[in-house]
């Protein structure tokens, strides 16, 4: 009986130090990997989604097909955060933009995502930060925004006096691509909700 | 003579393989789909250039498997896509009726389109039981591993929990889950339906940046199987499990015992993933028709038939010992059942 106890305690330990020797690695370059928070201001709806957050969270029911679809990977998913929204997709511009393609709305199984022509989606509006893009402070010359977007100067075009100026358009349907390739490290152009308004207004 | 054999020793014995084979084929697909998908946008953004030489090796993996059946990859590859959850096979939707019942409950309202998607699984479960349970879910091929694991450990002298809870527990799990789900106005079936978490989960750790907390749920209750009770989330906790078998209820397909050829080896019952009794005649909607049973059999003595309900309790096995001892004189009865020899 006590030799049959010490054998089985020796193989436990032994099977509990194979196990932790394993992982031990692992959750270290886990827990030393730096860790880039996700801007939760920047966290944009999908294309066509519910406008209510709420009927798009009882809607959807997590089952990540319109990220498996994505063409440009950009739709991330509430993984561990998000409380009752986990599972739940979201798109970060700042990280990969929406290009709408649309092939999201025609997967979705659920109400949470309605088939919606490009020019009809309503993610928000592109805001410019007028005191931080290159051409609006006379820092040179640019353009990615207007070159970059996917429906043309519909959305934003240059401003008339100056060809490198970035002006947003009625057209603008909020997805982000001009965020994804401003080459200005502090994004002075961001997506907002619609009724903020293209230009950004300075509390100062 | 051959013993007489009206529905038995037929190929029944054979459904477990082709089970073992579904069940792997669906865990395969759930890691291969989302493999697809990364190389599908790098082929649809013109991007195999800039791969890493590491990771172009991967793709030309996936380029061979799949260029015997898809012409563009960029779109050949979206015509199945999801995961047992909810997804989309050849151009049709389908999803798990647990999620059509979480979301109904969660938006308390009807979306048609989306209750058409659970129309086949609802239809099938009314026909063959609890049977995406035993041949389908890809956690059913992790928990009977788990199974084998706990025999293994037994061997080696480790207590694995054993203790017998009440199955009908899983349908309060569904009843306070759905009701939850509409307090809260969020799908919360889902983070604890192992099929959806699996599925999701190694679509996150593949073309998302790792797993999520579900993970840990499922790690959760593949201990709880090894150290509480046996298959314990399937039988005791699973609010999918306890939908599906109160669609199957009244089953169409059921298998049965052949009370002529029995002889009560008790092979089934100890098969039994769900600690049914098919000895006795017992399954109830518990059963999944997984078939283990029947593969077990020594004397073929069980088989699938074309009824509603379970025969009542036919009593012992007119092969089993105490049964000719018993009924010596009378055995002519069951024609020649008895003629081995």
């Amino acid at each position: 009986m006590q030799t049959q106890r010490r054998r089985f305690l020796r193989r436990a330990g032994t099977f509990a130090f194979t196990i932790l020797a394993g992982a031990l690695p692992y959750s270290l370059a886990r827990f030393m990997a730096p860790v880039r928070r996700i801007d939760p201001t920047q966290q944009l709806a999908l294309p066509g989604a519910l406008p209510d957050w709420r009927a798009f969270r009882a809607a959807c029911i997590g089952c990540g097909m319109c990220g498996e679809v994505c063409p440009p990977r950009c739709i991330q998913f509430h993984r561990n955060d998000g409380g009752l929204a986990v599972n739940t997709p979201f798109i970060n511009p700042q990280v990969k933009a929406c290009t709408l393609c649309g092939k999201c709305m025609e997967v979705c199984p659920t109400d949470a995502l309605t088939v919606t022509p490009r020019e009809k989606v309503n993610m928000g509006v592109a805001q410019i930060d007028r005191a931080g893009c290159y051409p609006w402070i006379d820092q040179g010359i640019c353009g990615a925004c207007v070159s970059a977007c996917p429906l043309g100067t519909k959305a934003i075009r240059f401003e008339m006096w100056n060809q490198y100026r970035p002006v947003v358009e009625r057209g603008c349907v909020g997805c982000g691509v001009c965020v994804e390739v401003c080459p200005h490290p502090s994004l002075p152009i961001r997506i907002a909700n619609r009724g903020q308004g293209a230009i950004v207004q300075h509390p100062v | 003579m051959t013993r007489q054999t009206i529905d038995s020793a037929s190929g029944w014995r054979h459904l477990n393989k082709v089970r073992w084979l579904t069940l792997v084929l669906v865990f395969a697909l759930l890691i291969i789909l989302p493999f697809f998908h990364v190389y599908q946008t790098y082929v649809a953004a013109h991007a195999y250039d800039l791969l890493a030489p590491g990771e172009r090796k991967l793709y030309d993996i996936i380029e061979t498997l799949t260029a015997p059946f898809v012409d563009d990859p960029s779109r050949d590859l979206d015509v199945i896509k999801g995961n047992t959850w909810s997804g989309r096979l050849f151009g049709v939707k389908m999803s798990d009726p647990l999620a059509v019942a979480g979301q109904m409950a969660a938006g308390r309202n009807v979306y048609n389109p989306f209750l058409l998607t659970a129309l086949f699984p609802v239809v099938a479960t009314l026909i063959f039981g609890r049977f995406f349970c035993g041949w389908l879910c890809p956690a059913n091929l992790l928990y009977e591993l788990n199974t084998n694991l706990r025999i293994l450990l037994g061997r080696f002298g480790v207590r694995t929990g054993r203790r017998c809870l009440d199955p009908k527990l899983k349908y309060i799990v569904l009843g306070v889950g759905l009701l939850i789900c509409g307090i809260s106005g969020s799908v919360l079936v889902a983070a604890v339906y192992p099929p959806a978490i699996l599925g999701r989960e190694l679509y996150y750790a593949v073309a998302q940046r790792g797993m999520g907390g579900g993970a840990l749920f499922f790690v959760a209750t593949v201990l709880f199987d090894l150290l509480v009770a046996r298959r314990g989330f399937c039988r005791y906790l699973c609010p999918g499990g306890a939908l599906y078998s109160l669609l199957g209820r009244f089953r169409v397909l059921r298998i049965q015992r052949n009370v002529v050829t029995c002889n009560d080896c008790t092979k089934c019952n100890s098969v039994c993933e769900f600690g049914l009794n098919p000895l006795r005649d017992d399954f109830g909607q518990e059963c999944n028709n997984c078939t283990a049973c029947i593969a077990v059999c020594p004397v073929d003595a069980l088989g699938f038939r074309w009824r509603i309900t379970d025969t009542p309790n036919q009593g012992p096995g007119h092969e089993s010992p105490r049964y000719r001892r018993d009924h010596k004189d009378k055995r002519q009865v069951f024609g020649n059942a008895n003629s081995k020899a």
